[in-house]
């Protein structure tokens, strides 16, 4: 299986992850790829984008796009409200921001709470969950975001 | 460089390869100021100062290559400059082929410096170059094709002239060493001791002490080895400036100076900087074998000799410092965003009694002002001048003018004009262009000049301006211009439609037609009709524009035209819906306001829009970027006339709201390539506005 054999060698590196909410659904994305976390803010729509791709934002002078994640894994609301933040993430060379409904915590998460997701049909395809965590009471989605990021039906890449 | 081959210390126990860099960064501008100067050099009349500067150039070239083990370097440099110093000391007297030689030498030095900067490249053979210069040195005057032949005699013809000279020499030979002036003279015995350890090296006895030089040591030595060897092996002991060699015997014959200076000359050929006196300099100055620049009695001998062209050099180097680009760029974007910053403060402040906060808005115009300054000379640090794009065609022109059997002169004009660094690297292959083609087909053979009562020898002209918010390269020649009727057939040749009722300029057009060519006959050089178009192309996607005026019979010229920088650009706002896009000033012909009833339809969904009796096409902005509206009673009616490639369409907009300076931003930095907008950027309020890519539009209305 191969999510088991991932897990195996991802076992002795305990990571911290950054959790966040979108709707009643918490996600987890690898820390270290997060490089700050702003207030929503209204973006420059770009043409002819996906509709997930809110637009374009001014960070200190650079012009960084907006996923909206909750659009890209289709939820029933995606409102913009005061809780609404962008997680701008450092991503290979490249910046991108990902809107989400709020950010929760930051957590170690060991190897051995982590589970792997079953095989279905969901708006996230299974390659871009590494596994689901249990924490307490919650499940936590663990996202591979950089690969998911950096695939083709985003379009955010040329 | 002169200073790190003195730097013995750092010969001997630093690693040398930390200064490679910088070595490589002033051989470059050494050779390529060579290069300048040996252009410029008027043969019939060489000036002193010219030469004398040229000699510096392959002198610094040669001290640096030597301290850092580049011997190949080192060697023709070393033979170069033996024959500069002939040719400054009037020894010789300079000849084109000279001049020939000394440029291919220059030419091989940059491909060595290459290899050795690890570019790569077949290894350069300097065989053929080094003998050609050996025999000028030697007052032959071999044609450069007979070198391959004339190879094998090369140890035969070397031996009686050059035993002294080459490091590439073998068999033994004596020469006198002079060690001094030591501040002990004991110094000198590690030397002695130095030929004891590395028997190799041959023997060395010591001479009498000349009582006319002052604690000096004077030896004999019998060696095989070369003389920038022994000086790397001294250089342990003794400093290099402290060494002398001289063919043994001579200082014994004191009585023929003339033939003293030649022969030290064929040695090193650096011996004084004082022209003129060579003998008398000679017993006082022995010294100053390697470095004569250096050492401070030469440096007062060498000053008063060549003060004008020490002058100018000395300050250059003192006014000038080296900055990576890449500070520079982040200098730009820091201030970019200051700018931006300072914006939306004066639009954040506007509604503030300036009674009540006088001072803080004093502030703020105080602000205001200083960051326009501060951006204006950030933006002026990546402003070099056009002599860097000007200064590579002279020797160009030279080799293609002699390739073609024509005369050509190269006038330039304008080389102080500053242009962005960027755009000044994207200019240079389209300007390549323009001059070959101006020297290939504009300028005619010189018979053919005579024959039209023209000057033999053609003139071609390279202009740089600025005008307004743009610089005008301009490439004229006084040749035989462009002939209408040959272009209008050569188009219908090629299938293009082309009335007689074209005007000139639209006729002149043609040529940036793909695949089109007026040349006769096919050279090496151009003719092959790549060329213009691709020229076209380059200058437009920088933003620029070209022109071509010319008269049959008198010649032609080419303006191009470009932004001066591509970071910054004048642009219109304009507003569709609640959006800001952003248009390039440089492209915006008119604009003015429509009644439903002016714009038609062609086939049922094609709109136009007739301006001064010309039907041109309608492009909404806000269908072709699907601006949502929410106002649904609105009335866009205005329309924008924009330019590209040749072509123009008629934008519709809601509102003109202003012209600006905008800071251009790329979007696939992060992003993608989005269609029809070429950039983005930020607006005083800090949103992101698009920059509308005017080609593409202009593009999209003829599919």
């Amino acid at each position: 299986m191969g999510m088991m054999e991932k897990l195996d060698v991802q076992a002795d590196l305990a990571r911290e992850y950054l959790t966040f909410r979108l709707g009643d659904e918490e996600y987890g994305i690898d820390i270290l790829k997060v490089q700050e976390i702003r207030g929503y803010e209204n973006p420059t729509r770009i043409a002819n984008a996906p509709h997930f791709l809110k637009g374009v934002v001014n960070l200190r002078g650079t012009i960084v796009p907006i996923v909206d994640l909750r659009m890209r894994f289709g939820c029933s609301s995606a409102e913009y409200n005061a809780f609404t933040v962008s997680i701008i993430l450092h991503i290979g060379q490249r910046t991108i921001g990902v809107v989400v409904d709020s950010v929760s915590d930051v957590m170690e998460i060991p190897a051995e709470a982590m589970r792997p997701a079953p095989e279905m049909t969901s708006a996230i395809e299974a390659t871009y969950i590494r596994g689901l965590a249990q924490v307490g009471e919650r499940m936590v989605i663990l996202l591979d975001i950089e690969s998911m990021l950096m695939s083709q039906d985003m379009g955010l890449v040329d | 460089m002169a200073d790190t081959s003195t730097d013995h210390s750092a010969a001997a126990g630093i690693d040398l390869s930390q200064f490679y860099q910088v070595f490589f960064e002033e051989a470059g501008e050494n050779l390529e100021n060579m290069e300048q100067l040996l252009l410029e050099l008027d043969i019939e009349a060489a000036d002193d100062e010219e030469m004398n500067a040229i000699f510096r150039c392959a002198h610094s070239i040669k001290g640096g290559a030597a301290t850092f083990g580049f011997s190949d370097v080192a060697e023709l440099t070393h033979q170069m400059e033996t024959l500069l110093d002939k040719l400054r000391r009037h020894e010789l007297v300079p000849t084109p082929p000279m001049v020939d030689v000394l440029l291919q030498s220059g030419d091989a030095l940059k491909a060595m410096l290459g290899r050795h900067q690890g570019s790569g490249g077949e290894e350069v053979d300097t065989s053929g170059l080094l003998f050609n210069i050996r025999a000028m040195v030697a007052g032959e005057a071999p044609p450069a094709a007979e070198a391959p032949v004339a190879k094998a005699q090369v140890p035969a013809a070397q031996a009686p002239v050059a035993a002294a000279a080459t490091a590439a020499t073998t068999g033994k030979r004596i020469v006198e060493l002079r060690v001094g002036p030591l501040n002990d003279l004991s110094q000198a015995d590690n030397l002695v001791d130095l030929f004891k350890e590395i028997t190799d090296l041959g023997t060395i006895e010591p001479l009498p002490d000349d009582p006319s030089l002052d604690a000096t040591r004077r030896f004999k030595v019998e060696t095989a080895s070369a003389e920038s060897e022994l000086l790397d092996l001294f250089t342990f002991h003794v400093a290099r400036e402290q060494v002398a060699f001289l063919p043994y015997g001579d200082a014994a014959t004191p009585a023929a100076p003339a033939a003293q200076a030649e022969a030290s000359e064929k040695g090193y050929g650096f011996f004084d900087d004082a022209p003129g006196a060579p003998a008398a300099a000679q017993p006082v100055a022995p010294v100053s074998a390697v470095e004569p620049q250096q050492p401070k009695p030469a440096t007062a001998v060498a000053k008063p000799a060549a003060p004008k062209a020490e002058k100018p050099a000395a300050a250059l180097e003192a006014s000038t410092i080296r900055v990576s680009v890449e500070k520079v760029d982040q200098l730009i974007n820091l201030v970019g965003e200051l700018v931006i910053t300072q914006a939306m403060l004066a639009q954040n402040s506007r509604g503030l009694d300036p009674v009540v906060y006088q001072q803080l808005v004093t502030g703020l115009t105080d602000l205001d002002r200083n960051t326009r300054d501060l951006q204006e000379a950030v933006m002026s640090i990546r402003m070099i001048p056009m002599s860097t794009v000007f200064s590579r065609f002279p020797r160009m022109l030279r080799d293609l003018a002699n390739k073609l059997g024509k005369k050509v002169e190269l006038v330039t004009q304008g080389e102080a004009t500053e242009l962005d660094k960027g755009l000044v690297e994207k200019i240079t292959d389209p300007l390549t262009h323009l001059v070959r083609n101006s020297c290939d087909h504009g300028v005619e053979m010189p018979a053919d000049r005579i024959a039209n009562g023209k000057p033999e020898v053609g003139t071609i002209t390279l202009a740089a301006s600025h005008q307004g918010g743009s610089i005008v390269i301009e490439v004229r020649d006084d040749g035989r211009g462009l002939s209408r009727e040959k272009l209008l057939r050569k188009a219908r040749e090629k299938g293009i439609d082309a009335p007689d009722s074209l005007t000139d300029s639209e006729v002149w057009n043609l040529i940036f037609a793909p695949g089109f060519s007026t040349a006769d006959v096919v050279t090496d050089v151009s003719g092959r009709g790549v060329g213009m178009d691709v020229v076209k192309k380059n200058i437009t996607s920088l933003g620029g524009t070209v022109e071509i005026d010319s008269a049959e019979g008198y010649g032609m010229r080419v303006a191009v035209r470009l932004p001066l920088t591509l970071a910054i650009m004048d642009g219109m706002s304009v507003g569709v819906g609640e959006e800001v896009y952003i248009l390039p000033l440089s492209s915006v012909v008119e604009s003015f306001q429509v009644s439903q009833e002016m714009v038609k339809t062609i086939g049922g969904s094609g709109r136009v829009v007739e301006v001064r009796d010309e039907y041109m096409p309608v492009i909404e902005l806000e269908k072709v970027f699907q601006v949502p509206r929410f106002d649904w009673e609105h009335n866009s009616g205005i329309m924008v006339v924009v330019e590209a490639e040749s072509g123009r369409v008629a934008l519709l907009v809601d509102e003109l709201l202003g012209q600006q300076q905008v800071v251009v931003k790329n979007l696939e930095t992060n992003y993608r390539k989005v269609n029809d907008v070429s950039g983005a950027t930020i607006m005083g309020d800090g949103r992101v506005a698009l920059i509308l890519d005017v080609g593409s539009l202009v593009r999209r209305s003829r599919h």
